[in-house]
């Protein structure tokens, strides 16, 4: 994979330069240790004085003070902390903003995709390493795409594709009527294909039968009469647009990410989803008088993944304050951050945003999940992306303290075994 | 009729009655072991808004409908209840034409103060529910029959069950001031806290008809189309009871007959009349005995000089007792504006229903004429010389008859729905507050844990058992020894 080469630290930290496509400084072995202060893992807490072994981009050992075996190179930082890449899930970064209406739920993001758009080499200089770009537009606009911020082609940067459905979802009769005829041409559908079944089925019996008889003629029979065709093997048809995305959705092929505007929308919501089973998150902007709180209970009961940008609001009708992300992490839901807009700016602020909610009693390790880990969930790259475990991608990003404080600035960026900022690769 | 086939499918699935309103999807998913909800407002003076006063009486629901009102129920082991002990006891208020955004819209209603989410503008608030009117309301009972119950359906959905917003903080504010039902557009809406199910009670049962002494050509259009229905109806008649011994009868045509004009001669709608004039309210009263329905006169400024015409007519009238209107000097009769507007028409037979200036919750402007100030609306009726049983019903169950929901809200009866009032005292006077809300048998509102009045007189101190010792000693804490040595020691210095 191919590498960005990254002016100087924090200059381009603040984005005054762009990056440079260029070939890495230094290359990385295939195979090297890390040994950094701390290891903020995400899904196993943190590590002091970890060690960390990759081979081939991926993480192969993770634990304090591993002994390293002589001959193996060493890169050595007592005064880093490491994370994981920071994964935002809900972007248009590089992409225009303009969209429609209606459902088609079969368009992709990733056909608006440009690769080697410099907005992409700032994010990962931000540290943000891994992109969910969504289709713009109401109701349902079609399915976001998993980018990796590091790649410089469509297939070095596409993680995957199909990543989430998105709905727009208020309370009106207009968007619960769209999901209710969503599911109900699903269903319309599925009697479709039993119907063609049976009429296949049908045309087979007939068929045999027709065989059967036209075998018995004789050959000046046979001439008089037509041979009996074989209607051949059964061909399910394909459904539409909107069946196939909702029969996906309700198959867990596909999830979806419903925006809601309030807390009553939410209601109305599971009113609209009736009994459909499918996996599914929350997308709320956070107003400045939001009533979110309103069904923060309902929301932890689920473990819903609501997304949401780091912002505190206000209680409605009041000056008073109110930290609606730790909220709903104390009620059990998971927080997903995103910055609190989608420019560069707010990408670079994002860890100081989300480390203002900190400061004001969330749950650090809930809010660096709600940056890495959560999200590479919603977005199903989990797997190899969101926390610094055995067998993950090693993508991860360096600080010189708590990535939460001010004070601290990012160091460097590792995507998959590369260090992508020359300064402090070696 | 379809209410009670839906109480019977309720029933069959073990569920309560009160969910048996609810949307069909929202029940089923409900446990089937769903435990009987109890609520009891213990010790209040009821009035019950059908005249009946009970002084400390308790009210107890059951699943959101009054199973009891009387002295020492006995209360089931996991009845909530709400001390009421010397505060007063209402049925919720119905405001008629309310503004939509106390059930819909944000907070900040209408204003977008984040811009992130491109092109998510707010949709046109409603769209199409999918049923006809006709289909959903039921075929008509006699016209002139007393009570409009006939004019509700439970068992259907309108926009607004789609759009209701249960967390709306202008409908906590309306909570507060004693609404529970509003008339939005042409629907009926129960202020449902923190759930959407079963938010509609009733639609369209008004239907906005002209009379206006500015457009001459107007009335004798409406008189023409009363006319042609009514003789349409009676063919109808005739042809029904032929058509029984000769099968060939064709029946009779309903070309050229407006369907709005049939459904208020058929009971399934009543027709309002926006009209203040005398002359118009003559008129309106005349077309209405003529033709026998029951007008519903919204404004209605005059009718006081023409009480006993629309007594006479089955009149209902919508005043707001506050209005301002000079006689104008060139006539020679009572005319203009009078204090004594609803007293009057009150006595002479009308059916009052009181509505304040302005129905939108309004944060700026003349603050005291808008919607919250309803109870206050009713109030200066009293000051008119209303008495104060009318003036409880002009803001309870005539607009709850308006909108064809008097068989479920507007009264303390059992078998209603328990909405109900907890005031410090008379609820008509300026000086009362309303401490409690209770909507269908669920707490929704408690002035001490909103943001709205709860600064202002709190609570008062629950009446103290004459039989209990008051002392002004302070007793000492038994566990905490040092807070009891602390107390003895001041005791001693002083």
């Amino acid at each position: 994979m191919k590498m960005r080469n990254l002016l100087v630290g924090l200059a381009c930290v603040l984005g005054t330069q762009a990056p440079l496509l260029a070939a890495p400084a230094s290359p990385t072995p295939d195979l090297f240790a890390l040994r950094v202060g701390r290891a903020e893992t995400v899904s196993q807490g943190t590590i002091e004085h970890a060690v960390i072994l990759i081979e081939n981009g991926k993480i192969v050992t993770i634990g304090q003070d591993l002994e390293i075996e002589r001959g193996i190179r060493v890169i050595d930082r007592p005064d880093w902390v490491v994370t994981p890449g920071f994964v935002n899930c809900y972007s248009r970064a590089g992409m225009s903003s303009s969209g429609g209406s209606g459902t088609q739920p079969s368009v992709q993001a990733s056909t608006e995709l440009y690769p080697r758009q410099p907005i992409y080499g700032e994010l990962l200089a931000a540290g943000v390493t891994t992109l969910g770009l969504y289709p713009p537009g109401n109701q349902i606009p079609g399915q976001a795409v998993v980018v990796s911020t590091a790649g410089d082609s469509l297939e070095s940067m596409v993680v995957r594709e199909g990543a989430y459905l998105k709905v727009l979802m208020q309370s009106n009769s207009k968007s619960k009527k769209t999901l209710r005829d969503g599911f109900g041409k699903a269903d319309k559908h599925l009697e479709a294909v039993t119907e063609a079944r049976e009429k296949h089925e049908k045309a087979k019996d007939k068929y045999d039968d027709e065989l059967k008889k036209w075998k018995k003629y004789d050959d000046e029979e046979k001439a008089k009469k037509k041979e009996p065709v074989d209607p051949g093997d059964f061909l399910e048809p394909e459904p539409d647009d909107v069946a196939g995305a909702f029969l996906d959705l309700r198959e867990g092929e596909l999830n979806a990410m419903f925006s809601i505007r309030k807390a009553g929308d939410y209601l109305h919501l599971i009113d609209a989803l009736d009994e459909e089973q499918l996996s599914w998150s929350l997308r709320v902007p956070l107003r400045n008088d939001i009533d979110l709180y309103e069904v923060a209970e309902k929301l932890g009961a689920d473990e819903r993944r609501v997304v949401v940008e780091p912002r505190l609001t206000l209680m409605p009708w009041t000056a008073r304050e109110r930290n609606i992300p730790a909220e709903l992490d104390r009620a059990g839901a998971r927080v997903v951050f995103i910055p609190n807009g989608d420019d560069l700016v707010n990408q670079e602020k994002w860890r100081h945003h989300v480390g203002h909610l900190v400061k004001r009693g969330m749950d650090p390790q809930a809010a660096l999940a709600a940056m890495t880990h959560e999200p590479a969930v919603l977005l199903g790259v989990d797997e190899t992306l969101g926390s610094l475990d055995v067998g993950k991608e090693a993508t991860m990003l360096f600080f010189d303290g708590d990535p939460f404080q001010a004070s601290t600035s990012l160091k460097a960026v590792m995507h998959a075994g590369d260090f992508v900022e020359e300064a402090s690769a070696q | 009729m379809k209410t009670m086939k839906k109480q019977l499918i309720g029933g069959a699935l073990g569920l309560t009655l009160a969910l048996s309103f609810a949307a069909p999807s929202l029940a089923l998913r409900v446990d089937d072991h769903e435990e009987d909800a109890y609520l009891a407002i213990v010790g209040g003076d009821i009035f019950a808004g059908t005249g009946e006063v009970l002084r400390g009486a308790t009210l107890l629901s059951k699943n959101g409908k009054i199973e009891e009102i009387g002295y020492d129920l006995l209360l089931p082991d996991d009845c909530e209840t709400i001390d009421a002990h010397g505060m007063r006891v209402y049925p919720g208020l119905v405001a008629l034409s309310a503004t939509t955004r106390l059930t819909q819209g944000t907070f900040a209603a209408g204003v977008e103060i984040h811009d992130f989410v491109p092109h998510e503008e707010h949709a046109e608030i409603c769209g199409d529910c999918g049923k006809s009117f006709e289909e959903v309301v039921p075929p008509a009972l006699d016209p002139g029959e007393f009570s409009t119950e006939h004019l509700a359906v439970d068992a259907f959905r309108t926009d607004f069950d789609d759009s209701f917003d249960p967390f709306s903080g202008y409908m906590v504010m309306a909570l507060g001031n004693g609404i529970t039902t509003v008339q939005q557009s042409s629907a009926a809406v129960k202020l449902k806290r923190g759930d959407i199910s079963g938010v509609s009670l009733s639609e369209k049962t008004l239907t906005s008809q002209s009379w206006s002494g500015s457009n001459p050509a107007g009335k004798a259009d409406l008189r023409e189309k009363f006319r042609l229905a009514t003789e349409y109806l009676a063919d109808y008649r005739r042809w029904e009871e032929a058509v029984k011994s000769d099968k060939e009868l064709k029946e009779p045509s309903k070309k050229g007959i407006d369907g709005r004009i049939l459904d208020i001669l058929q009971g399934r709608t009543m027709a309002r009349f926006s009209a203040n004039d005398r002359d118009d309210l003559l008129g309106i009263a005349r077309l209405a005995q003529q033709f026998k329905f029951r007008p519903v006169i919204q404004g209605c400024v005059e009718g006081w000089t023409v009480a006993e015409e629309l007594g006479r007519a089955g009149a209902y009238a919508i005043v707001t007792p506050r209005t301002r209107r000079d006689r104008p000097e060139t006539t020679t009769y009572a005319a203009g504006s009078s204090i004594e507007n609803a007293a009057i028409l009150t006595r002479a037979g009308v059916q009052v229903a009181v509505v304040p200036a302005n129905t939108s919750i309004d944060m700026g402007g003349i603050s005291g004429r808008d919607l919250l100030s309803l109870p206050l609306e009713a109030g200066f009726a009293i000051r008119g010389g209303m008495d104060e049983r009318s003036a409880l019903e002009s803001i309870t169950v005539i607009p709850a008859r308006l909108l064809g929901i008097d068989h479920r809200v507007g009264t303390l009866e059992l078998g209603k729905d328990c909405d109900a009032l907890i005031t410090d005292g008379d609820l008509l006077h300026y000086q009362t507050f309303v401490q409690y809300t209770v909507v269908e048998g669920k707490l929704v509102y408690d002035k001490q844990e909103e943001v709205f009045y709860s600064h202002i007189r709190p609570r008062p101190e629950a009446v103290v058992d004459p039989g209990e010792e008051v002392s002004d000693e302070v007793e000492p804490v038994e566990a905490e020894e040092t807070v009891e040595e602390v107390v003895e020691e001041e005791s001693d210095e002083e």
